[in-house]
């Protein structure tokens, strides 16, 4: 087990490597560079070339490409991601502020879809074909089809229409005021949760359901246990491999990826903060803020990868 | 006329002006019977964050609405009776005789919010950067000052500009809300340090500001007009989604969206909320239209750009789009209805403006055959991914010039796209183009259309237009100016050279605890909430 952790860990390092080099090259190839934006802002026409090379040189755009990756890897491995070329702060003094947001939504709808998921799924799959799997399966391909933006704003609609009251425009952290935060995250952990858990129910079921046919299980009801012990203690530890892969992976790309529910929530998060940078060509923020990113679903894997050997020991075996 | 009666004409207007101009103070007289109430922070709603904080570099409102609280300008346009133009900082101005002398009195006692006093100089240097800006420092404006040669301060208190020539348009570019004052000493450090701070002599000072959320300014104690500002505070919540600042309104978190909201979600507002909002419908100062790239093909063929200005139906897109977007009143390049404006019966008789739309449909599809192009073609239209009006005015115009036999595809692209790959180097076929400013000031609207604009998106040269932009900046006589002004219009739309839309109406929509706030034509102007207060609920 321990060369296995030892080889996967230092696998990370050209993964990140990897990532790095193409987050980096991708930002010089997408079109819109950021000196002439910093000049010209709204409608600046034409930039007077030395206008455009001093703002350049200001940047350090002006260097080689491999001078300029050198030393924004240098700053990573320091943990220094630079200063935003439009806030003038650092890049993660700016992430800080975001990233206890995105976290705590992260993590709530990550609990709520597992505290419905799993239960859900399980009992979708021992009462399958009964009118328990239809709610179910229709409830989870709902969450599956209708898209998040669309249940916020739903969510907003109906408490401003029916009880004249929306939810905070302004994040409170917890430890600021529990009321306060409970109120402006119930709503879109509710939205993101429920499309998570839609997720996360279907492939419970289809895990459960397709262990259930395992040789191990007729044998389990042939020696007469009970179904409680059949489906929690047999069935439902095998068939947890795939759901966590998909719970990790989820919770990975929750960090980042909640652009929408942030626009429509006004949370001021991790996803938001990209599309911003990106739309702005704040390269050190749109380098930092992907590379972390990447960085996170790296250390998922991990740890999926490592929760995998200690359920199946024929994974760290091999 | 000849050009000396003219002359004499309008200095005697001047100074009749002057004279009274003089007697005006900066508090701006309130038609208000309420008593105003003290304290109470405004909570307003914005749909973007600003690219940067720096007024001189930025023209979108997103930067304007949320600074202007905090800064003082030269002159401003009376918050309650646009377009009036009295002082802020200057108490009286004077222009010479020969219209090429303009003198200021600055008010002195002002100070920034660090406690350093407002004085010429920092007037001074903040025109300098506008109009004479160093390098690696961008001024998008400098071209509405080509008249002045120098700014001369004598003393603090006085502030001259010197111009080449007389200016009939100076005042109204000197009260732009864009030209906010800094101070010297900062500038002097780093031109660009305003880009990412603040340091103003306004009604409010910065509080915070956390992109993506929130913008705050709280009371400046020791601002130079007395009484003011009333309210203890403002803060902005920043989203880009418009169902979302509508609930905001709704549910009483927002008490006023200054830019525009369309007219479904302000029914739907009207409808819940009933008494306790307002709406103020205004004309704005701002038109949504196609720039026509002049110099690709198939658009140097005159018969191809006016094929498409035939094509599109303004009268139905103002019924069609009004409802959603705000976009109704036909017009050509100056806001319909004012003074310089080409009068209608005029703009009828050009292409694109006939109300028979079946022959101007006609017309167009004989055009494109006369061109080379009897099975119609396709080209692209670039276009910002901006829903509120950019792609809804983009949806309608595409389906208009399938009508003629015209495939548009519509490319939406995000901000920076839209002028680095668009308007910035020219890498269009046809991309939509607002012409949005702070006044109806032909200097301003027009002058997009000269040889070598920075904001000549088609990228054509007239001569005949250059010259007639050049003679009106210089004309004195109001008529004269209008109608080298309606001659510039008619060359433009004549040769299609760019194809204006819609002007836009806007919805300023507010709780009825809001008081005092006038929404003027232009969402940049009147954001100093100097004289806004809060009833109580």
């Amino acid at each position: 087990m321990r060369t296995y952790v030892a080889k996967r860990i230092l696998l990370i390092i050209p993964t990140l490597l990897g990532v790095a080099a193409l987050v980096f090259l991708i930002m010089r190839i997408i079109p819109g560079d950021v000196a002439l934006l910093i000049l010209g802002g709204d409608q600046a026409g034409r930039i007077d070339q030395a206008q455009l090379a001093a703002m350049q040189q200001r940047l350090g755009l002006d260097q080689p490409l491999l001078v300029q990756f050198g030393k924004w890897l240098w700053g990573v491995v320091r943990f220094d991601f630079g200063t935003s070329l439009w806030t003038g702060r650092p890049v993660i003094e700016e992430l800080l502020i975001r990233l206890p947001l995105s976290l705590e939504l992260a993590l709530l709808a990550t609990l709520v879809s597992v505290l419905l998921a799993i239960p859900l799924g399980m009992l979708a799959a021992v009462r399958q074909d009964t009118w328990v799997d239809y709610l179910v399966r229709v409830i989870s391909i709902g969450g599956l089809a209708i898209p998040s933006f669309w249940v916020g704003i739903l969510c907003i609609l109906f408490l401003v229409i029916f009880f004249g009251w929306g939810p905070p425009l302004e994040f409170t952290p917890p430890w600021v005021d529990p009321w306060a935060n409970f109120q402006q995250m119930v709503w879109p952990v509710v939205t993101v949760g429920y499309r998570y858990a839609a997720v996360t129910t279907r492939m419970t079921r289809s895990t459960v359901l397709e262990v259930m046919r395992e040789d191990y299980i007729r044998t389990a009801w042939a020696k007469g246990l009970q179904e409680r012990a059949i489906v929690i203690r047999h069935a439902l530890k095998n068939a947890m491999l795939p759901v966590i892969t998909l719970i990790g992976t989820e919770f990975a790309f929750l960090i980042g990826g909640l652009v929408v529910t942030e626009t429509v929530f006004t949370l001021n998060g991790v996803g938001r903060f990209v599309v911003d940078a990106v739309a702005h060509r704040d390269y050190p923020v749109v380098q930092a803020l992907v590379f972390l990113i990447a960085f996170s679903f790296v250390v998922v894997n991990l740890l999926i990868d490592l929760t995998y050997a200690w359920f199946d020991p024929r994974i760290r075996y091999r | 006329m000849t050009e000396s009666r003219c002359q004499r004409r309008f200095f005697s207007i001047v100074a009749v002006a002057t004279l009274l101009v003089s007697m005006v103070v900066s508090t701006p007289v309130a038609a208000q019977t309420e008593t105003p109430r003290r304290g109470g922070v405004l909570l307003a709603v914005i749909g973007a964050d600003p690219p940067s904080l720096d007024s001189h570099q930025e023209s979108t409102f997103a930067n304007i609405q949320l600074v202007a609280p905090l800064y003082s300008t030269l002159l401003q346009f009376d918050p309650f009776s646009y377009p009036k133009i009295i002082g802020d900082v200057a108490t009286e101005w004077k222009i010479a005789s020969d219209g090429l002398t303009y003198t200021f009195k600055i008010r002195q006692g002002i100070r920034f919010h660090d406690g350093s006093p407002l004085t010429a100089a920092d007037v001074k240097a903040t025109y300098d950067k506008i109009v004479f800006p160093p390098v690696g420092v961008a001024s998008i404006r400098k071209n509405a000052y080509t008249e002045i040669r120098s700014i001369e301060t004598p003393d603090p208190a006085t502030l001259i500009f010197k111009l080449k020539f007389p200016s009939a348009s100076l005042l109204a570019n000197l009260a732009s809300p864009w030209n906010v004052i800094y101070p010297k000493k900062y500038l002097d450090k780093d031109p660009n340090y305003f880009k990412t701070n603040v340091m103003g002599s306004g009604p409010f000072k910065f509080k915070s500001y956390t992109r993506g959320s929130t913008f705050e300014g709280e009371r400046n104690p020791d601002y130079f007009v007395k009484d003011r500002p009333y309210l203890d505070g403002y803060k902005f919540f920043i989203s880009p989604e418009t169902s979302v600042r509508a609930a905001a309104i709704r549910s009483g978190r927002a008490y006023i969206e200054f830019r525009d909201l369309p007219n479904s979600e302000v029914e739907a507002i009207k409808k819940q909320l009933g008494n306790k909002v307002a709406v103020q419908e205004t004309p704005m100062v701002g038109q949504f239209g196609i720039a026509i790239n002049n110099t690709a093909k198939p658009f140097t063929d005159i018969r191809v750009r006016k094929a498409l200005t035939l094509g599109f139906d303004r009268y139905t897109a103002g019924k069609v789009l009004y409802g959603i977007t705000g976009l109704k009143i036909v017009g050509g390049l100056m806001r319909p209805g004012t003074d310089f404006a080409l009068p209608d019966a005029e703009l009828q008789k050009l292409p694109g403006f006939w109300k028979d739309a079946d022959r101007s449909r006609a017309e167009a599809k004989r055009l494109l055959v006369e061109a080379g192009y009897p099975n119609g073609l396709k080209v692209t239209l670039k276009n910002r991914n901006v829903k509120l009006p950019y792609q809804d005015f983009a949806v309608f115009a595409i389906q208009e010039w399938r009508k003629i036999g015209v495939e548009v595809e519509n490319r939406p692209l995000e901000t920076a796209a839209w002028f680095s790959d668009g308007q910035n180097t020219g890498n269009f076929e046809l991309i939509v183009a607002p012409t949005v400013e702070f006044a109806d000031d032909p200097d301003q609207f027009l002058g997009r259309y000269a040889t070598g604009s920075t904001q000549n998106w088609g990228r054509f040269s007239d001569p005949r237009v250059d010259d007639l932009f050049s003679r009106q900046a210089r004309t004195l006589d109001p008529a004269e100016r209008k109608k080298l002004c309606n001659e510039i219009e008619k060359l433009v739309l004549e040769n299609a050279y760019y194809m204006p839309g819609l002007w836009w109406t806007r919805n300023v929509v507010h709780l009825t605890k809001v008081r005092n706030y006038v929404a003027p034509p232009s969402h940049y102007t009147n954001q100093k909430l100097q004289d806004v207060w809060l009833a109580e609920d």
